[in-house]
């Protein structure tokens, strides 16, 4: 995949860069918002990371220019302005998803991927499935190797929330903010507690786990 | 700095005054000259129409009795008649009557107009020379008759009228000078009283106000206006001021610590092993040093009252929410959470601060309710205008003298607990309620056994229809 880094710290840009790298990103660097904006426009990215308070031209503006230009390379905004309402006019201005500093580096990386394979949905779905566990968004209904699994509503949102990410690591951040819709964090570790439920429900009477947990970043669904 | 006069001249007060007295002045001297020309035009009229009525008597009489009847005539009427002035000459060109004067040109046939001053004496014996207007006409056979009217009341009304006009423009426009200035140092005063206040406001007296006289007139409600907005400010700065002390205070014990721990690992030749426990021990304070300033800062900016979008918000779902996500991490630490929820009741707010102040309240009973006990989520309305959300628990609860403090930063009820807790969950609750212009009221909360009073926090905020604070 190719990335783009418009970031202007160059130790942080240093350190990403690997990062991204590390998860066999191809990754090009930009320090302003001006050539950080000439690269978008000249070459064709994968996704594209962005810090808000940007030299020479604010992330805002340069995101909301190359949408204008037609360009629709998803944008994750890394931004120390963490506030809700900062996370509102970051995604106003056309970015697709917001990490605030200071950030773990998996969030990132995690986020990166999300975007670039939630870039094209397809047609909206009825029917989810990630090997012999399949999903039916319309009848609310879960079935594994054809043996129906009884889950709460909210168990149904993270489940499918995890089916859509298949095969990626969510975080934990991530499931808050788009199962629970919290942007904040809470001291406890609530989270696990959701996602081990949820695994004792799919997991459990069968010899295969698919819940998997990824140390230090988050979870992930595979078969 | 006092207004000089100059200034008082540049002032819009004076510069109305004087617009608005020479309006007025204008008007008078219209009416004035209205009334001068009426009143002179109608006594030149009169003086005509009597010289006239006479110069036609005069001339009936000369055609009925000739020179010697109408010299008769006239000698008789100029001694009846003050107002009048008559002339006869012969034929010849002596006067025959009347006055002498002379007349230029020498008049024809037909009766004309003329006007002229002549001589008379006063009754108290001066030579006066009045004007006078009259017809004069050669009558048949060469003697000229003249007869005029003599103008002096006229002129003299006329000249009384002419100085009650100058002195009246002369004094009005005095008046309106004075009146200006008087009214322009008055608005001036109270200008400055304003301008003095924002000065010393700008010198760093954030507490200055200006004075609010009680009159009710646009100076007051400027006044009131520059007060409410000094206040606010005032009240600003210092939360500003003690919110970056706050992250100062905040900040810097763990940073220092962190950097003496630094500092010893790098004293001693380097060992990977104890090297690499002193980075873990560094990267977890840092860590928590993070979430301290995210803490932090965000109390300040709820303090501060930064732009926040409030909206509507569901109260009831948003702790049907927050009950949904903590009630298995409740259970997994032993504890009973269960709800009571009234439906429907909203709020005017912002969701996210909402959902942290529940969370930290949940949270903090998760810290002291030991196992076994019970956390109840509650929301109901409170009085017609607010809606009230509560945590409750069965806990060891806090003594009501203690109530007060544990709402500041940093106060923990026992110090040496081994509870981690960073000491602005409740802070940040309160912070958040001042924020919504509502409450946050610490009692007892549900009876749990012997010394287990129970903690009930429960926060009180206006309805959205309840929006003007």
């Amino acid at each position: 995949m190719r990335v783009l880094l418009v970031e202007d710290d160059t130790g942080l840009a240093e350190h990403l860069m690997r990062a991204l790298q590390g998860d066999e990103h191809e990754v090009d660097v930009a320090h302003d918002g001006l050539s950080g904006e000439e690269l978008a426009l000249r070459k064709s990215y994968d996704v594209i990371v962005i810090d808000r308070m940007l030299k020479h031209k604010n992330g805002d503006l340069v995101v909301k220019d190359l949408r204008a230009a037609g360009v629709s390379t998803p944008v994750l905004f890394v931004s120390a302005l963490a506030e809700t309402e900062h996370r509102i006019e970051g995604l106003n201005a056309g970015a697709n998803d917001y990490v605030g500093k200071p950030f773990d580096t998996n969030e990132v990386l995690a986020r990166v991927k999300a975007l670039w394979h939630g870039r094209n949905p397809d047609q909206p779905a009825t029917r989810l499935a990630v090997g012999d566990l399949e999903m039916d968004l319309l009848g609310r209904t879960v079935h594994r190797r054809g043996r129906k699994i009884d889950l709460q509503p909210r168990e149904f949102r993270l489940l499918e929330y995890l089916m859509r990410h298949a095969g990626r690591t969510v975080t934990r951040k991530m499931l808050l903010e788009n199962v629970w819709e919290i942007h904040f964090d809470p001291q406890t570790n609530v989270i696990d507690v959701h996602v081990s439920r949820l695994r004792s429900k799919i997991d459990r009477e069968f010899d295969v786990p698919m819940l998997h947990t990824v140390r230090g970043s988050g979870y992930r669904l595979e078969v | 700095m006092r207004p000089s006069l100059a200034n008082l001249f540049q002032t819009t007060t004076f510069r109305l005054g004087v617009v608005q007295a020479s309006v007025v002045l204008v008007f008078v001297v219209v009416l004035l000259s209205y009334v001068y020309v009426a009143t002179i035009g109608q006594l030149l009229a009169e003086a005509d129409r009597s010289a006239e009525t006479e110069f036609r008597a005069l001339e009936r009489v000369y055609g009925a009795g000739g020179i010697r009847q109408l010299t008769e005539e006239i000698e008789q009427r100029q001694s009846r008649r003050s107002d009048l002035v008559y002339a006869l000459t012969q034929t010849n060109g002596a006067l025959a009557a009347g006055a002498a004067f002379d007349l230029d040109p020498p008049p024809g046939a037909d009766p004309q107009r003329v006007e002229f001053r002549y001589r008379r004496l006063g009754e108290d014996g001066a030579v006066l020379t009045p004007r006078a207007r009259g017809l004069q006409a050669r009558l048949l056979g060469g003697p000229i008759l003249v007869v005029a009217s003599d103008l002096s009341a006229a002129d003299r009304i006329s000249a009384r009228l002419t100085g009650g006009l100058v002195t009246v423009a002369l004094f009005g426009i005095l008046l309106a000078v004075v009146s200006g200035l008087l009214a322009a140092r008055q608005a001036a005063r109270r200008a400055e009283a304003l301008a003095r206040t924002t000065r010393e406001v700008m010198m760093g007296d954030l507490a200055a106000r200006a004075v609010v006289r009680g009159a009710g007139d646009e100076f007051d409600q400027l006044a009131r206006g520059l007060n409410a907005m000094l206040s606010r400010l005032e009240r600003l700065v210092h939360a500003t001021r003690s919110a970056s002390d706050a992250i100062a205070h905040d900040l810097r014990t763990p940073l220092s610590r962190q950097r003496q721990r630094l500092e010893a690992a790098l004293k001693h030749p380097p060992d990977s092993a104890r090297d690499r426990s002193a980075l873990l021990a560094a990267f977890e304070e840092n860590d928590q040093l993070l979430t301290t300033f995210q803490a932090v800062l965000r109390i300040a900016r709820v303090e501060t009252e930064a732009n926040w979008t409030f909206s509507p918000v569901d109260l009831s779902a948003l702790a049907a929410d927050i009950f949904d996500l903590y009630s298995p991490a409740a259970e997994e630490v032993g504890l009973h959470l269960d709800a009571a929820i009234v439906p429907g009741l909203a709020c005017w707010g912002e969701q996210t601060l909402l959902q942290q102040a529940l969370s930290n309240l949940i949270e903090n009973a998760f810290k002291y309710v030991p196992v076994g006990g019970r956390v109840r989520i509650a929301v109901r309305p409170h009085g017609p205008d607010d809606v009230e959300i509560e945590i409750s628990d069965d806990g060891p609860g806090v003594p009501p003298e203690d109530r007060e403090r544990i709402l500041r930063r940093h106060e923990r009820l026992d110090q040496s607990r081994a509870t981690e807790g960073l000491g602005l969950g409740l802070s940040l609750v309160k912070a958040i309620a001042r924020l919504h212009r509502g409450e946050l009221k610490l009692r007892d909360g549900q009876p749990g056994g012997p010394n287990r009073p129970g903690l009930s926090a429960a926060l009180v905020l206006p309805r959205p229809n309840k929006r003007t604070p």
